[in-house]
């Protein structure tokens, strides 16, 4: 967050370091892409977070293992059923990625995957602010994982999803973070103050669900200092954003992520992590900010940072952290 | 047979997708599971799709690969006695 690359192209991969570094051989070999990110950041956050075993493992992704899954289509289509590679199998459904991460972690306890295309993060976040809250887990790790191989990319684009025609840059995520009940001694990024989930095409619900999230977490709507959106380049993406922030929040200062991140099922996961890391620091910077309420250059004395993302303007959601 | 065993170990490296070796790493005596290149029982299953992808050979008895899969020299014995393309 200190030093963003920012992309010329329609497409912002994720840059890989040498997993051999990170992971055993023959886990490292057979791991496809995704698998090998998810559990490189799943490993550090366990080990930052200093709590060791999460009690539960809550797994958000949009695509699944799309690189093994296409292998294995792909086997299937040119070479029929009886030669099919056994491990772009068992890699190719959508929650081998929380059950790798168990394994590889011992965490044997609480585990569950989101897909619910661009809110899948927020339900797996919704499930671990739950079971915090309801007193079922003292910790649980939450991540949002999915990638995008050229061939994906290149359907999406010419769906209009992204790509060039439409104006939104593609992405990629592999993003875990901790949650805690309690942190003890420890130093966490930021509070969550609350998790609404909103299904419906209508403001009107959607202003009743930020009603409901700022009042169970006791504050207003001016004590909000931003509201971090998943606006994307894409016009129609856009057009609910700017209508949400002409209604709802005014005069609120908004920002972007996907610019720096790119666009991707579960990049919500990304505006969290960039909004934490904003409230950690106490301080909004320049490159996050789109305008209104007191946009400057930098945006100093951060509180509270809303997180508002929809899906196909249909499924929304709407996340409140604040400052430690 | 050794054009067989050298395209062997190029299969081998691809298909098990093994980082940093090269052909001229496996001993084509040493074993393939174990102590030698340290393969497992996941890598087995892909080898037996190898073999009935690339030599038309049906393995049907899981026993069968452990004997054929001791080393890459008696595995491209075998193919070379049993391959139907």
């Amino acid at each position: 967050m200190d030093n963003p690359i920012l992309h010329d192209s329609h497409l912002a991969p994720v840059i890989d370091p040498d997993y051999r570094e990170y992971l055993p051989p023959t886990l490292s070999r057979r791991s496809g892409k995704l698998l090998k990110r998810a559990l490189v950041v799943s490993r550090s956050v366990i080990e930052a977070a200093g709590t060791g075993c999460p009690d539960a493992i809550l797994t958000g992704t949009g695509f699944g293992c799309v690189e093994n899954t296409e292998a294995f289509l792909e086997a299937m289509t040119y070479e029929g059923e009886a030669c099919l590679k056994p491990t772009a199998f068992m890699q190719s459904t959508h929650n081998t990625i929380g059950s790798l991460i168990a394994i590889d972690t011992h965490c044997h306890g609480y585990n569950s995957t989101y897909t619910h295309k661009g809110t899948s993060f927020e339900c797996a976040f919704m499930d671990a602010y739950m079971q915090i809250t309801r007193g079922q887990a003292t910790t649980a790790l939450v991540g949002g994982y999915d990638e995008l191989t050229p061939h994906y990319y290149s359907m999406l684009s010419r769906t209009g999803y992204m790509g060039p025609a439409s104006g939104c840059m593609g992405g990629e995520a592999a993003v875990s973070m901790m949650l805690c009940g309690n942190t003890g001694n420890r130093q966490p990024l930021c509070r969550v103050e609350g998790i609404e989930l909103h299904y419906g095409s209508t403001l009107d619900g959607l202003g009743d669900a930020l009603q409901r999230l700022t009042e169970g977490a006791g504050c207003t709507l001016s004590s909000i200092d931003a509201v971090m959106t998943g606006l994307n380049g894409n016009a129609a993406n856009d057009a609910a954003y700017r209508s949400a922030a002409r209604v709802l929040f005014p005069d609120t200062h908004i920002l972007m992520y996907k610019h720096i991140f790119g666009e991707i099922r579960t990049s919500a996961g990304l505006a969290v992590y960039a909004s934490a890391t904003c409230l950690s620091k106490g301080r909004i910077p320049s490159f996050l900010s789109v305008g209104g309420g007191s946009a400057g250059s930098e945006h100093g004395g951060v509180q509270r940072i809303l997180l508002y993302n929809h899906c196909e303007n249909r499924a929304h959601s709407l996340i409140l952290l604040s400052s430690c | 047979m050794n054009e067989l065993i050298q395209e062997l170990k190029l299969e081998i490296i691809n298909v098990l997708n093994l980082e940093d070796v090269t052909p001229a790493d496996i001993n084509d005596d040493a074993p393939l599971f174990g102590d030698g290149l340290g393969l497992d029982s996941i890598d087995a299953l892909e080898l037996i799709v190898l073999m009935e992808k690339n030599y038309g050979i049906k393995l049907a008895d899981p026993a069968q690969g452990r004997e054929i899969f001791k080393s890459i020299r008696i595995m491209a014995e075998y193919i070379q006695s049993n391959r139907t393309k």
